[in-house]
């Protein structure tokens, strides 16, 4: 026996006896778990970059990176976009560092894949601090391939960063829970801090936290760890409202609390239960909730913290009347990992002879479960190179992707619009990308002039009208994306297009379908100029 | 012999009468391509502001000393003095600009009788030292900023509107022998439109609220629409308002929106204001904005990157200006006026010294489609080349606001505070993780140090 084994016998003091994971043999495993993180990172890498930039940005990708570019101080963006806004802006300060190197729509995907790889490696680690090297493997392969984890970090959204800090505050938690040496407590706080710092939605999560201490006496926390463990994170949050104060925006991130905590549902109750489940995938939920219950006489507290950090964002964001497709992204990581535990155990389970199935019949094979695993895996594959496939829809979901045709109409603005001309669009999504990719301040308007129906970060139009014949306004544009969204302020804009001569300058289309299966041609975004 | 007679007279003609009238005389259009990027030149004639009245305070311009004290009567210093004063919104009126009036504020090159020369008027002596700043004149200095502002551009007679719009467009302002109407002289005085026509080069001279009956010949009838006849000086020649040909081409400013829209701006266009045209007291703000409309629609036109637009006045209007106009003839110069010239080629926020008047605009026409000065004046004025930078890619057009655009106040830049509070907090992190795992791998050493002494 080495004294490296001697020494892994010295960690697992806190384990309970009843966990016998190590049935197949080291090397086996070694071998086995490094080839699954081979393709994990390989899959996963393809997944994130394959036609990455196929599409511009969407309206938050725009804001995001418009943020970063005015942090950069590039020219033509840094007057129009605020750098205060809703939201911290720890992954817009380290994209402004990338983008004074390379300002490019790409530049600042690419960042945002290599925190979606980031976190891939994280969750093997923690897999296998908690369940072995195979489990661990297996988890990061199934976040590796996972739609939901592949969507989000194609684009420059604060979710994705936000999502490496969470699990790395899993993983400081998962280390704490192990070793029981306070200074993880204290890691895992300044971590958690960083997460907040990226997007403060995140603060959620250290409910999820305190459940998990709560309901895991096992670890034996000091509530002066615990608050030493706050202090960090308060104090690596700090800077977000120093800065804020100390360049004189302070009302910013309160205007913008106080509209979301009262603005009106974006989504059905049911939301979260029609896209996510896909975008999971269905097989992972069921191989980590059968896990759960198939394994429950071995639940421990690394079980609490999972399952933790999973309810307590779900039934807050659940009862949010503020829904996104994005905002449960942090528990996509624990939910691989408890499908990854699950199918980690039974493949070394039936690899041990003195395992006895239940079913004693296919059950009992490591082939069985191996199949299994190909097919999660097949499925999340599947399912995310679908997802990743160029958008030729004439709908859009926010968080989902790209939006066609709105960085050509952008760029088409940029070389051939008047410096400072004014533009009018259906919503604030279409202005924010007409924004980035034109250098041309737009305005939504759909955007409300009544400061408590508006997201405080958006400028209304008041009076359009009158801005319009006053040549205060000279573009006009319309786009089927919005459209969808209001049919009322559609017809509104085009309204004014009619009312004041406009002109069609420029038009981006896309093939699409129609209900013979014929690829017809629709224009996405027009751009009218008018004459008052 | 009487043939040979009879060719004689025709070659005679030719030689010698051709040149007075120009739309008669045979020219290709191929020698008249525009010998710069310039495919289109637009000028725009305001009313009634001497450069010091506008731009006296702008920063770099050879403007006002705001200390300056005009003696109210330059005969007796002990009558006081006005110094320069922010007009802002103070109530003003129209005050003397006759030919007159500047010989006695000119007096003989002093300088000093711009109050004396009001109050000897029985107007306020007092008003013409005032002056306008950025705040009440936003967008023509942001266009200043952004484009170029000429600084020695003068009127070309040192008298009021009818002589300097005349030289305007025909480098003289021929003034009539008694008994003889100004018709009968303008007969045989050639316009740069004359040539234009000649040389098959598109012209048109639009007019705001363009009302084609009134004429010189109804002036006594018009009532206050007389100004259209003096603004738009071709109504004062009886081709220009006979010819079909030549009068088609006088036409209401509605049609520039319609030719900019059908990409059909013609390569010389003039323009004249009607109510807007700043004439003391009408409003400074209708005047930029009707600039504005009329400038934002070639910026978006397709006509932009090979023009060049010109905005003066036509002049001084009884103003205060410091600069001594230089007396080249008999006629002129009279003050300055103030000048901007946008143009995808222009420089960016270059002030331009050059020595110009009206006939320098007559200049550039002539050199640009290469076409005979029309007298002496144009033959021996500068050009305004030296504000285009052909070197340069055409500029996309700037929109500017009829707001001031003002340097941001400089404060803390938020770009810096960002990059520190962050970068700490994630030292923080980075500090926390480092001291934990030190600990942790101390003590893991530690034990295994004890195992192995076991």
């Amino acid at each position: 026996m080495s004294a490296v084994n001697n020494l892994n016998i010295t960690e697992r003091v806190y384990e309970p006896e009843k966990v016998k994971t190590k049935s197949i043999p080291a090397v086996t495993e070694l071998v086995t778990s490094r080839l699954v993180m081979l393709v994990a990172l390989g899959m996963g890498t393809f997944l994130r970059i394959w036609q990455i930039n196929a599409m511009g940005y969407n309206t938050d990708e725009a804001v995001y990176s418009g943020q970063a570019a005015a942090i950069a101080h590039i020219a033509g963006l840094k007057d129009i976009f605020p750098i205060f806004r809703a939201h911290p802006l720890l992954f817009q300060s380290m994209l402004s560092l990338v983008y004074r190197i390379e300002f490019s729509d790409l530049a600042g995907r690419i960042l945002s894949v290599l925190f979606g790889l980031a976190t891939i490696l994280v969750v093997y680690k923690i897999g296998q601090l908690l369940y072995g090297r195979l489990p661990g493997a297996l988890a990061a392969l199934l976040l590796a391939l996972m739609p939901y984890h592949v969507i989000v970090t194609r684009q420059v959204l604060l979710d994705g960063p936000m999502t490496f800090f969470a699990t790395l505050t899993l993983y400081m938690l998962a280390r704490y829970g192990r070793f029981r040496q306070p200074g993880w407590l204290y890691a895992a706080g300044a971590c958690m801090g960083l997460t907040v710092l990226t997007k403060e939605t995140s603060i959620v999560l250290l409910g999820g936290i305190f459940v998990f201490l709560a309901l895991a006496p096992e670890v034996h926390t000091r509530i002066r760890d615990l608050l030493l463990s706050v202090f960090f994170m308060l104090l690596v949050f700090a800077p977000y409202p120093i800065s804020i104060i100390l360049a004189g925006n302070s009302s910013t991130g309160h205007n913008y609390l106080v509209w979301q905590l009262f603005r009106r549902p974006n989504h059905p109750w049911t939301f979260y239960f029609e896209v996510v489940p896909p975008a999971v995938g269905i097989l992972v939920l069921v191989v980590a909730v059968v896990g759960l219950y198939m394994l429950r006489r071995e639940h421990y507290w690394r079980e609490k913290l999972l399952v933790a950090w999973i309810v307590v964002p779900l039934v807050f964001f659940e009862i949010w009347p503020v829904k996104g497709f994005q905002y449960l992204l942090p528990i996509a990581p624990a939910l691989a990992l408890l499908a990854g535990r699950a199918l980690g155990i039974w493949i070394q389970r039936a690899s041990n002879k003195r395992f006895v199935s239940p079913f004693k019949t296919i059950f009992n094979h490591q082939a069985t479960y191996w199949m299994m695993t190909g097919a999660v895996v097949f499925s999340l594959g599947f399912s995310s190179w679908q997802r990743i496939q160029p958008e030729t829809s004439t709908e859009f979901l926010a968080g989902t992707g790209g939006v066609p045709g709105g960085r050509e109409a952008g760029l088409w603005i940029e070389s051939n619009v008047p410096i400072s001309a004014k533009f009018m669009t259906i919503g604030p999504s279409m202005a924010n990308i007409i924004q980035f990719y034109g250098e041309r301040p737009a305005y939504g308007l759909a955007i409300s002039p009544n400061p408590l129906h508006r997201n405080p970060s958006y400028d209304p139009i008041v009076n359009p009208d009158a801005q319009i014949r006053n040549s205060e306004i000279q573009y006009l544009v319309w786009d089927s994306f919005s459209a969808n969204r209001s049919s009322f302020f559609s017809d509104k804009l085009m309204g004014y297009v009619n009312k004041y001569n406009g002109r069609v300058v420029h038009t981006e289309s896309i093939t699409i379908k129609d209900q013979a299966g014929n690829p017809i041609v629709k224009p996405v975004i027009i751009i009218y100029e008018v004459y008052p | 012999m009487i043939r040979r007679v009879f060719s004689a007279t025709i070659i005679a003609f030719l030689l010698v009468g051709a040149p007075l009238f120009p739309a008669y005389a045979a020219s290709s259009p191929a020698d008249h391509q525009p010998t710069t990027p310039i495919q289109h030149l637009i000028v725009l004639m305001q009313e009634n502001h001497s450069f010091d009245n506008y731009f006296g305070t702008y920063p770099g311009a050879d403007g006002l000393d705001l200390n300056t004290q005009m003696p109210v009567d330059p005969n007796n210093p002990a009558a006081g003095y006005v110094t320069p004063w922010h007009i802002g919104n103070a109530s003003i009126t129209d005050i003397s600009h006759s030919a007159s009036t500047f010989r006695d504020q000119y007096n003989n090159g002093k300088m000093d009788g711009f109050v004396a020369a009001l109050n000897t008027r029985n107007q306020d002596g007092k008003l013409a030292m005032g002056y306008y700043d950025d705040a009440d004149l936003p967008y023509y200095w942001n266009l200043a900023d952004n484009y170029v502002l000429f600084d020695r551009f003068f009127s070309s007679a040192k008298d009021g509107s009818s002589p300097n719009h005349m030289y305007w467009v025909a480098g003289q302002s021929p003034v009539p022998p008694k008994d003889v109407e100004l018709a009968q002289v303008l007969a045989d005085v050639p316009t740069i439109f004359d040539e234009l026509q000649a040389a098959g080069i598109s012209w048109k001279f639009y007019v705001q609220n363009y009302d084609p009956t009134i004429t010189y010949r109804n002036l006594g009838v018009v009532g206050n629409r007389a100004s259209q006849v003096i603004w738009v000086p071709l109504l004062n020649f009886d081709r220009f308002i006979d010819d079909p040909i030549l009068s088609s081409h006088i036409v209401d400013l509605s049609q520039y929106y319609i030719d900019l829209q059908n990409d059909n701006l013609p390569a010389v266009s003039y323009i004249v204001p009607s109510g807007a045209s700043e004439h003391p007291p009408s409003s400074l703000m209708s005047g930029q904005r009707f600039v504005k409309s009329v400038l934002q629609e070639l910026m978006r036109s397709s006509a932009w990157d090979s023009s060049a637009f010109l905005l003066s006045y036509d002049d001084w209007g009884g103003w205060y200006d410091h600069v001594v106009p230089p007396q080249i003839d008999d006629f002129g110069y009279g003050p300055r006026v103030p000048a901007i010239l946008v143009s995808p080629y222009a420089k960016t926020g270059y002030i331009d010294n050059t020595e110009l008047d009206f006939t320098s605009i007559l200049k550039f026409i002539e050199q640009n489609w290469n076409i005979a000065p029309l007298a002496q004046r144009d033959a021996n004025a500068n050009n305004f080349l030296s504000a285009l930078d052909f070197s340069q890619e055409p500029r996309l057009p700037t929109f500017l606001p009829l707001t001031r655009i003002t340097p941001p106040v400089a404060k803390n830049d938020p770009s810096s505070l960002i990059y520190m509070g962050y970068g700490a907090a994630v030292g923080v992190f980075v500090l926390t993780i480092g001291v934990t795992n030190f600990r942790f791998q101390r003590d893991k050493k530690r034990k295994l140090r004890e195992m192995l002494e076991e």
